[in-house]
């Protein structure tokens, strides 16, 4: 099987831990790349993500089933677009409780698309908690956890009982603070010729958040290689 | 040789979901590659056979043809399993045929596997049909389903009364069929398909279809548990012991 599109799910149970941010970026990856992506947010509360990506993401629900059609038939439509879901932490559990009935997962695999999870870390209990319901209920999901260095660095596992010795973490690095303020305000895109034209920027802090943003893209191009290879794995081990 | 097995769906009362069971009966002997045939008795027109056409027929289960039809093929007939899908208020008139014709005597000798699935209905009526279907079935395996596909609401029952209406019946097993959607129910309504077909994202005629994944998921997962209170009750090595040995062999090996 090899992947011409995916679905990725941004997901805390918990708020403002960087989830808006992370799903931001990644649609702007797509872009980057020159993949077609759709983002979904799913934050009743302040639908910044549809704010600063107007042209790309788009308001979506769950509460009740044509909702749940109009996202979830759309997230496995075999259409060669890529999907970003920012899950709000009020339908973190809904969403879950859903996806699993209908098997989201499976569905995706089925239809060659790549499920991903990117679970940002807290040491909070129901954080914790999350991850661990995540990882039983979703073995065929890609679960990645985050890690928003703005929290400071990853102390040793402790903090996150959950996470095995070899489990690969996601890093979002820090952006300055003085940086921040430019990216804050919607709409806003971290495409090159959007940046180019943001003449608010300074040239200095310009290439400051170019630099913030090309660490930022690593670390998402080694997420797309781990589910390459989990994928070649698979196929691999696999009858055929 | 197994010996041939007759399950009964009926109820005193119509709109019970005594046809949804049923199909989800013919799907789940399906998918155990247990061969089964259906009758379907809402003679002329049956809803049963429009979404299983090519194991059931249409019956009049008052009329002695078809009643020779059903119970003198029992042995002869390639699929071992029958299900009769009994019309709506005739459950206590057809036991009574059946009894008439010596059915429910060759079950009690142990020449024929009798099972009734007796689908209540939410009003305290229900309670009642309980006792007298019961006097009536001999030793037949009783399961009493409470059906709250639609979600039915079963509050008029005294726990304590439904109880002892329950145990008078020896061996009886409650089944439960859990709410589905009620999009869900009418997609499958109109694609006329069985549940499995449905699932499989296919038309009726075995074609690739279109149909909601979030709504197919749904149906899954009720029709999957479903099936989980038929393993429960172990149905499979009731209605046919081979069938089961063969699938756990099957899942050893």
């Amino acid at each position: 099987m090899s992947f011409r599109q995916s679905v990725t799910i941004v997901a805390s149970p918990r708020k403002r831990v960087g989830k808006t941010l992370l799903a931001r970026l990644l649609v702007d990856f797509h872009l980057h790349e020159n993949r077609a992506v759709a983002g979904f947010d799913l934050d009743a509360g302040d639908r910044s993500f549809a704010r600063f990506l107007p042209g790309h993401v788009s308001t979506a629900a769950i509460g009740d089933i044509q909702e749940q059609m109009a996202l979830f038939d759309r997230l496995v439509a075999a259409d060669d677009v890529s999907k970003v879901v920012d899950l709000g932490a009020k339908s973190f559990d809904q969403f879950f409780e859903v996806a699993y009935r209908i098997g989201l997962a499976e569905e995706a695999l089925h239809r060659s698309i790549a499920p991903a999870l990117l679970f940002v870390l807290s040491p909070e209990p129901a954080a914790v908690e999350g991850y661990r319901m995540l990882r039983e209920r979703f073995p065929n999901l890609a679960l990645t956890p985050v890690h928003n260095e703005l929290f400071g660095s990853l102390h040793q596992r402790e903090a996150h009982p959950l996470l095995g010795a070899g489990t690969p973490v996601l890093r979002l690095p820090v952006l300055a603070p003085a940086l921040r303020r430019y990216i804050e305000v919607p709409p806003f895109s971290f495409a090159e010729a959007w940046l180019a034209d943001a003449s608010d920027i300074p040239p200095a802090a310009h290439l400051e958040l170019q630099r913030w943003l090309r660490r930022v893209y690593l670390e998402f191009r080694e997420l797309d290689l781990r589910v390459l290879l989990a994928d070649l794995s698979a196929s691999i081990r696999l009858p055929r | 040789m197994a010996k041939p097995a007759v399950i009964l769906v009926g109820a005193d009362k119509g709109g019970v979901g005594k046809t949804t069971v049923a199909r989800t009966l013919l799907d789940y002997f399906g998918a155990h590659q247990t061969p089964v045939r259906a009758f379907d008795t809402e003679h002329p027109r049956g809803t049963l056979k429009r979404f299983h056409p090519d194991v059931t027929d249409v019956v009049d289960v008052t009329a002695v043809p078809d009643q020779m039809k059903i119970f003198d093929t029992l042995g002869s007939a390639q699929a071992k399993v029958t299900v009769i899908d009994v019309r709506a208020g005739l459950l206590s008139s057809t036991l009574r045929a059946l009894s008439d014709i010596g059915f429910i005597e060759s079950a009690r000798k142990g020449q024929i596997t009798f099972a009734v699935f007796h689908i209540l209905g939410p009003s305290i009526a229900s309670l009642e049909e309980i006792a007298e279907t019961a006097a009536m079935i001999g030793d037949a395996n009783y399961f009493l389903v409470k059906n709250f596909i639609n979600n039915t609401s079963f509050f008029d029952w005294d726990p304590a009364t439904y109880n002892s209406y329950f145990k008078r019946i020896k061996g009886a097993e409650e089944i439960v069929v859990p709410h589905l959607s009620e999009m869900a129910c009418e997609q499958v309504e109109v694609a006329s398909a069985p549940f499995v077909t449905f699932v499989a994202n296919k038309t009726a005629k075995g074609e690739a279809a279109n149909y909601s994944f979030v709504l197919r998921g749904y149906v899954r997962h009720w029709l999957g548990n479903v099936w989980g209170e038929y393993d429960r009750v172990k149905l499979i090595d009731l209605v046919a012991p081979k069938a089961a040995s063969d699938v756990r062999q099957q899942a050893a090996g």
